[in-house]
């Protein structure tokens, strides 16, 4: 077992009101899976993404990662969790602009403390995985938007971490683009990573082996993704017709 | 993360950070820069004034005593409170030079200040005349250039002979070698003997512009002014314990009853520097408040620069921390930035403080001392102040959500 979320909550205040982002949350994630969380905005996907992206530290429950309890760490072992389990692509790429792809890729073996030589070697390997050795020395506005997550991706893979988490990553990349990434991620599965993908979008879910949808802070169901994009898309239509219905 | 690899990654972020802004670096660092080269300048000047000023008290001979009727410097109390003083007498001095241990010279300096020196060509006004013996030369440490000095025969017998200053000689006889010369104060003539080697300025006055005649000549023609006795004595060290002797000496010849205050004064060269501290030590603490001021000035132009760094790159700070980046190593990023600032700033500053420095001294007639350690010193302290002032920048961009920062546009 890779991830152990056991009823998670997460409390907000905003203003007078307390906003129950997280209600209660329990998943369990297997080593290897592939896995989307869909839901509506305002649902809790981007909490839960960042409460297992151990940014955001829940306000009760346990969060077991890899074997360690993570639910009540300090923030400087957040900060070496994030930088040894996670790895993280984001819908808007979030690149070091100043940076050349090489550089932006080397950043987290920065943070582990790994020498020049070693982040070369590695930040090669993993540009040449995601298809851009011919991009190295590229500054991310020298690069497509496709190319860009390609580099985000490649900064993910190349701690080698036990989760890849995904937030909308094709949010932001036209439809042929979103495809190429997607049969990135169904590469990535079939070498065995763990993928957990963040996303708003049935069809995104319906590729996925397995889905979760999450409604008000609360899973309403977890099963196989073409099952779960179904029920989502139905729920879409109900809510749409009685926002028109007298 | 080791700090060593903290410090490195963390120089190259903030070099590149500068450089992406140049306008903004090259203000910033201008600002840390002129408050460094006023503090600089100030400081230089300063230490050169006090060097100067030193040496130039050495000059003076720091192991006289000097012995007046009334006091040679006196703050608050006036000169009502001395007018009932009796005059200082030859047999007293002579008492000095007679039952003093510590004594190595007993002389009188009758001083005319302001007289005018004439050559049958040329006149020297302002010119300190000092009626006085022979071993006046040790005790105020005169080098003869030319010729002799004044002796205690010429005094004995009351010969009309005179030493000049370097500074009077040069205006009276420039061209020709004045010993030999005649020359006239107040109308009576006095022959030259001898002419002194240059001794330069004390406090901006010339000490070259003077002359000495024997002592009792001089008495003869000004004889009812006061006269000072100057001791000097054989070890500094004994300043103290000839003070109390002369005292006790003075008292018993002037007749001054156990119950009554001394009726003279003595006065050390030490005094002097007192004087002189207490007069420009407000003035320098002015000026060094000035300096600082400009530097803290400078200072907050870096916190705000920094704090709009922050806030730009709020983004890149979320993106760090969720690539493992930990508080402290963002901290130790943005000090690094504004240090790097403001130690730049600190290296160009000092560079112009210094140039400062040297144009004081070129244009004016103070000699600024620069010394190394005020160098070091100078850059140090411009770090000093971008670490300061970029602390609550760092702190504020250390403390950012993760979560908030990566939403940040």
């Amino acid at each position: 077992m890779l991830i152990q979320l056991d009823n998670i909550r997460r409390y907000y205040k905003v203003g007078e009101e307390e906003v129950h982002a997280l209600d209660g949350v329990s998943i369990s994630i297997e080593k290897g899976e592939w896995t989307s969380i869909i839901g509506q905005s305002g649902s809790g996907k981007s909490t839960l993404m960042n409460v297992l992206g151990c940014l955001d530290t829940p306000t009760s429950g346990r969060y077991i990662l890899n074997g360690n309890d993570v639910s009540g760490m300090s923030d400087n072992a957040l900060a070496d969790i994030r930088n040894r389990e996670i790895g993280f692509i984001f819908q808007t790429f979030q690149l070091l602009p100043r940076e050349t792809a090489q550089a932006n890729v080397e950043l987290p073996l920065v943070y582990r403390g790994l020498r020049a030589r070693e982040r070369h070697e590695r930040a090669a390997a993993a540009l040449e995985k995601v298809g851009l050795s011919n991009r190295v020395h590229h500054r991310p506005n020298e690069l497509s938007g496709g190319q860009r997550q390609r580099v985000a991706i490649a900064r993910a893979l190349v701690t080698e971490p036990s989760l890849l988490l995904a937030d909308e990553p094709t949010g932001n990349l036209d439809s042929a683009t979103g495809e190429e990434i997607i049969r990135l991620f169904e590469q990535l599965h079939a070498a065995g990573h763990t993928l957990v993908l963040v996303t708003h979008e049935p069809s995104i879910a319906a590729r996925c082996p397995r889905a979760v949808r999450l409604m008000d802070g609360k899973v309403v169901s977890d099963g196989p993704g073409a099952q779960v994009a179904l029920e989502s898309r139905a729920e879409r239509a109900r809510a749409a017709a009685a926002a028109v219905a007298p | 993360m080791k700090p060593s690899v903290e410090l490195y990654e963390g120089s190259r972020i903030a070099l590149s950070s500068l450089r992406a802004n140049p306008l903004r670096t090259i203000l910033t660092v201008a600002a840390v820069g002129i408050g460094v080269a006023t503090l600089l300048a100030i400081i230089s000047i300063i230490q050169g004034l006090n060097a100067s000023f030193a040496h130039q008290l050495e000059s003076l001979g720091t192991a006289t005593l000097n012995i007046s009727r009334t006091p040679q410097i006196s703050m608050g109390p006036t000169w009502w409170m001395y007018r009932n003083r009796k005059q200082l007498t030859v047999p007293q001095m002579q008492a000095i030079a007679a039952q003093s241990r510590y004594a190595a010279f007993v002389v009188p300096e009758l001083n005319e200040e302001s007289k005018d020196i004439s050559s049958r060509e040329q006149t020297a006004s302002g010119v300190d005349v000092t009626g006085t013996l022979g071993d006046f030369q040790r005790v105020g440490g005169y080098e003869v250039a030319k010729g002799r000095f004044i002796t205690d025969a010429d005094s004995d017998n009351e010969r009309f002979v005179i030493v000049l200053g370097s500074q009077v000689a040069e205006a009276l006889f420039p061209d020709r070698n004045p010993v030999g010369e005649s020359v006239r104060i107040d109308h009576r003539p006095y022959r030259v003997v001898g002419v002194l080697a240059p001794k330069g300025n004390l406090l901006g006055q010339s000490l070259d512009l003077v002359a000495f005649v024997p002592f009792k000549s001089f008495l003869g023609v000004y004889g009812k002014r006061d006269f000072n006795i100057d001791v000097a004595l054989e070890d500094p060290k004994n300043l103290d314990k000839a003070e109390d002797e002369i005292t006790g000496i003075l008292r018993r010849v002037r007749n001054v009853p156990p119950d009554k205050p001394d009726d003279f004064s003595i006065f050390r060269a030490e005094q002097l520097a007192d004087v002189y501290k207490g007069l420009t030590g407000a003035l320098y603490g002015v000026a060094v408040a000035v300096g600082i001021i400009t530097l803290i000035v400078g200072g907050i132009g870096i916190m705000n620069i920094m704090l709009v760094s922050v806030r730009e790159r709020t983004r890149e700070i979320g993106v760090r921390r969720a690539l493992g980046a930990r508080r402290r190593t963002i901290v130790v990023q943005f000090l690094l930035e504004a240090s790097t600032v403001s130690a730049l700033g600190g290296v160009l500053g000092t560079a112009v403080g210094l140039g400062l420095a040297k144009l004081v001294s070129a244009v004016t007639s103070v000699s600024a001392a620069v010394q190394p350690l005020t160098v070091v010193a100078g850059v140090g302290f411009a770090a000093l102040v971008g670490l300061v002032f970029g602390i609550w920048p760092a702190a504020r961009a250390a403390q950012l959500d993760p979560v908030e920062a990566l939403r940040h546009e």
